[in-house]
């Protein structure tokens, strides 16, 4: 099966001077779900911006690699273009406009246009944005700003589903939000991805929450993919365990040092 | 006592087409264009282009002469503004002075500096006319109070109703957000200039006509900007009161003072207000910070 | 031969001292000794340039510190150089024309204007700094206009040359002479400005005034110093400038001159002292060299009208490519320049993006 989206060894550098990320690649296949795990810091958000495309002004530089989307090449195009093609990001901050109510909100887009492929993109109405999330409905008139963080997260899905994307790219649903909540969100990505047919590129840093709906994932550190495999292998490997997981299997180790120690030691392959 | 507040009204409506092209411009790329007062003067020379070609036809001319202007704010926020898109604001800023001073040379160099008038050739009068109450004031000054009426409540209901409107607030807000849903907020950025060359030409063209025509309207644009910053350099609701409170000032203090505190009047209520409230009467307070 | 850079000093005096290397020693004295020669050898056209240059360097030193090194947005430059020219017009009337106390006068009263203006500055940034300094400019435009109306002829105020002791201040070659040494002057003081306590404090304040005030810089104190050193050294230049001109009208300080100093520092390089003085030239030279431009076209007849808004054309054409192009200003070049002669046969190639 030929993926939707498939980065190539993709770079990006910033500044002129810094490498985000490196010989990253990876690929979303239709209708899956697959987790992008990570740290602070390693690159994931970087990815995303890659894919869904950089502003003049945030001085970032695709250098090499491509991405390539539904067979087209479309590294370095910009945003707005980006989106109306389908692919369409759900950023991790600044994700709602806050001076604008949430009526207006879900106004404040530019769906992509009707074409030959149909069966891959889901036209959503505004009907069934509130049928997925009953919360907002409540809230039409109310300003963004005003919003909790669990209610923006669902405002700022809702948009990315009225845009009518073929791939959702999604940065940390999980920042900052309750463990409970992070449950509902999660699981209505994967409802999604079940009656619409939606393939979704989860960045996230709550390891167990993105396993528990994903078919495949990768684990960056430092800017580059150190490992991937289906979820099964994932929540199987030594290392997924001990870092993102937190359930190590390593009988004595009771002090912090020697944790510390251990998690020193060891290399991805 | 009528007569102070009819011209006061008037002087408002005219300030407040103004400062509706800098709340414009403002909101889409946060930039103040010094240049809006040489727009103005750009719209109503471009009045003059046409009418000296085709006399006798005002409501073409007038149309021209205001999509020549649009069309002139598109292109320079495009071919002028764009580029700046990295840079701090106030080079930004710095940029749009050197478009006033490009726009008044080339003005200079096609009009000279002598004083025009456009009215006659467009076959039209400017009669005095007497309201009730007492006050005088000329026909052209009431057409100045009833488009500044029109052109904001068009621009109230395009900006809060239509959908293009509120991709244009989005745009303004969060530029990237904007473009992540798709909206193309260049496209969009460079209609609010259009608009604000827009709003600028009725100024220019109305001023023209009622009083007189020459390369040196532009500082009524620095008097039209204390009106934005008393309103609220964010708000286009707040240019109404802005605009008649500087008005009021100005028009008492050259009634009851000196005559020639008019030209500094506005500046003191600029100062005023940013000792006291920067902000503005209706601007959002976070607004201080982003520049 | 060493080039100012990765060059180690191994005592305090040569840490502290102004001119470093060898070569720029030469180079120093080597421009000292043509500065001192060019009256036997320039025309007195060319004499004139370089004094203009110099007493506009003088307000462009000045907007240099407030704007470039504090960060202090200022669009009320002219405003300042009013009061100056102003003070000095007020004591000519009062019988009070000698320079020994229109100079200090004008330094007081400038440094006065500068706290004024400073302390509700403290509120305001960016933007809105440059509103309320425009809007000052104004204000002080408008007082010494009722001035120039209750006690000059109305076109203005004529001021007797300067007169120390028995000796006059007048002719070109005094004049050169003098302004040029006045520069020279405040080119130091503003070296040792930016190299002094105040000045690491201004840049950082420029640079993130919330980092600033977390490591114990008074903020405050600093910006309200910013203003008034820069008003004092602007108001001194416009007494300068009413001494030299013999002249003082309120027409001659509208917004445009703000706008050319503001041009002078940024077309020179904002935050470097040699950028204010070559921005100073830029600016100045600039009219001068269009008229030689003109003249060299030999444009038939009738050029003379059309001359004033080429000029004014050309330099907010020129103003506008720097800002576009080139926002490290004519200090940019030159540091580019000379980085590429340094360097040399190496280069330093950025990465390239992806085509």
């Amino acid at each position: 099966m030929t993926a939707l989206l498939e980065l190539e060894n993709l770079e990006v550098v910033y500044h002129h001077v810094a490498t985000a990320i490196q010989g990253v690649s990876l690929r979303v296949p239709p209708g899956s779900i697959v987790a992008l795990l990570g740290t602070n810091g390693a690159g994931k958000t970087t990815t995303l911006r890659a894919i869904s495309g950089f502003l003049g002004a945030d001085d970032a530089q695709i250098v090499g690699g491509k991405v390539v989307f539904e067979e087209t090449i479309v590294t370095g195009r910009p945003p707005h273009e980006l989106a109306r093609r389908g692919l369409v990001l759900v950023p991790e901050r600044d994700k709602v406009f806050e001076t604008l109510t949430v009526q207006e909100n879900l106004r404040a887009l530019v769906p992509g246009a009707r074409d030959g492929r149909e069966t891959t993109r889901p036209p959503v109405t505004l009907e069934q944005v509130f049928h997925y999330f009953p919360v907002l409905a409540g809230r039409r008139r109310q300003l963004a700003g005003y919003l909790s963080g669990g209610e923006r997260q669902m405002l700022a899905l809702a948009t990315a589903l009225l845009c009518r994307p073929r791939v959702l790219l999604v940065d940390e649903l999980s920042l900052g939000l309750a463990p409970l909540v992070v449950e509902t969100l999660i699981a209505l990505v994967a409802r999604l991805r079940d009656e619409l047919g939606l393939a979704v590129l989860l960045v996230e840093q709550n390891a167990g929450a993105a396993l528990a709906v994903a078919s495949y994932g990768y684990v960056m550190e430092h800017g580059r993919i150190v490992y991937d495999g289906t979820v099964d292998r994932l929540l199987a490997h030594e290392d997924v365990r001990e870092f993102y997981l937190g359930v190590g299997h390593r009988a004595g180790r009771k002090s912090y040092t020697e944790v510390k120690q251990y998690q020193r030691r060891r290399r991805w392959f | 006592m009528t007569q102070v507040l009819a011209t006061t009204v008037v002087v408002a409506s005219l300030y407040a087409l103004l400062a509706a092209g800098y709340v414009l411009v403002y909101r889409a790329t946060r930039v103040l264009n010094l240049a809006q007062g040489d727009m103005m003067t750009l719209g109503g020379y471009f009045l003059f282009l046409v009418v000296s070609a085709v006399p006798g036809q005002p409501a073409l001319s007038v149309a021209t002469a205001a999509a020549l202007s649009a069309a002139a704010g598109f292109a320079i926020y495009r071919l002028l503004m764009r580029p700046m898109a990295g840079h701090p604001i106030f080079a930004a800023v710095l940029v749009t002075v050197t478009l006033g001073i490009l726009l008044r040379a080339a003005i200079v160099l096609v009009y000279t500096d002598r004083i025009r008038h456009p009215l006659p050739l467009l076959g039209l009068a400017n009669p005095p006319r007497r309201l009730p109450g007492g006050a005088v004031v000329s026909t052209f000054d009431l057409l100045t109070v009833a488009v500044a009426a029109a052109l904001f409540l068009g621009l109230f209901a395009f900006l809060r109703l239509s959908p293009l409107g509120i991709q244009m607030r989005a745009a303004g807000e969060k530029a990237l957000l904007a473009a992540q849903r798709g909206i193309n907020f260049q496209l969009l950025f460079a209609l609010s200039w259009a608009l604000a060359g827009f709003a600028g030409a009725l100024a220019g063209i109305l001023y023209a006509n009622n009083v007189r025509l020459d390369p040196s309207l532009g500082v009524l644009g620095l008097k039209a900007f204390a009106v934005a910053l008393v309103g609220g350099l964010d708000s286009l609701g707040g240019v109404i009161p802005g605009a008649l409170i500087v008005a009021a000032v100005e028009v008492l203090s050259v009634r009851y003072g000196d005559p020639l505190l008019a030209d500094v009047s506005p500046f003191l209520c600029l100062l005023a207000m940013l000792l006291v409230r920067p902000w503005g009467l209706f601007g959002t307070r976070e607004e201080l910070e982003r520049v | 031969m060493a080039f100012g850079g990765g060059y180690f000093k191994t005592t305090y005096a040569s840490d502290l001292a102004l001119v470093d290397t060898r070569l720029r020693r030469v180079a120093l004295g080597l421009l000292i000794v043509a500065l001192l020669l060019l009256p036997r050898f320039g025309s007195s056209f060319v004499l004139d340039l370089v004094t203009q240059t110099a007493l506009a360097a003088i307000g462009a030193l000045a907007l240099n510190l407030l704007t470039g090194l504090a960060g202090q947005i200022s669009l009320g430059h002219a405003g300042f150089i009013a009061a100056g020219a102003f003070t000095t017009a007020v004591l000519v009337e009062q019988r009070l024309p000698s320079p020994l106390l229109a100079l200090p006068a004008a330094a007081l009263v400038g440094a006065a204007l500068g706290v004024i203006v400073g302390i509700p500055a403290l509120r305001l940034k960016g933007l809105y700094l440059a509103l309320g300094t425009l809007a000052l400019h104004h204000v002080v435009l408008y007082a010494c206009g009722e001035f120039q109306n209750h006690w000059g002829a109305n076109t203005g105020v004529s001021i007797p040359p300067p007169r120390l002791g028995g000796w006059v201040l007048k002719g070109t070659i005094a004049w050169y002479y003098a302004l040029t040494a006045i520069a020279g002057l405040v080119l130091i003081l503003s070296v040792n400005l930016q190299r002094s306590r105040a000045g690491r404090a201004w840049m950082a304040i420029r640079d993130r005034e919330i980092a600033a005030e977390s490591v114990g810089i008074d903020v405050a104190r600093y910006k309200v110093l910013a203003f008034v050193w820069s008003s004092a050294l602007t108001s001194v230049a416009g007494a300068l400038f009413a001494y030299q001109r013999a002249f003082v009208s309120v027409e001659a300080f509208g917004f445009f001159l703000a706008i050319e100093y503001i041009a002078m520092v940024t077309i020179g390089g904002l935050g470097s002292a040699l950028g204010a003085v070559l921005g100073a030239a830029f600016v100045t030279l600039l009219p001068y060299g269009i008229d030689a431009a003109v003249a060299a076209l030999r444009v038939p007849g009738g050029a003379e009208y059309y001359l004033f808004p080429l000029k004014f054309g050309a330099f907010g054409l020129l103003m506008a490519a720097f800002l576009v192009f080139e926002p490290q200003g004519l200090v940019g070049i030159w540091r580019r320049a000379r980085n590429w002669v340094v360097l040399w046969p190496l280069r330093y190639r950025p990465l390239r993006p992806a085509s």
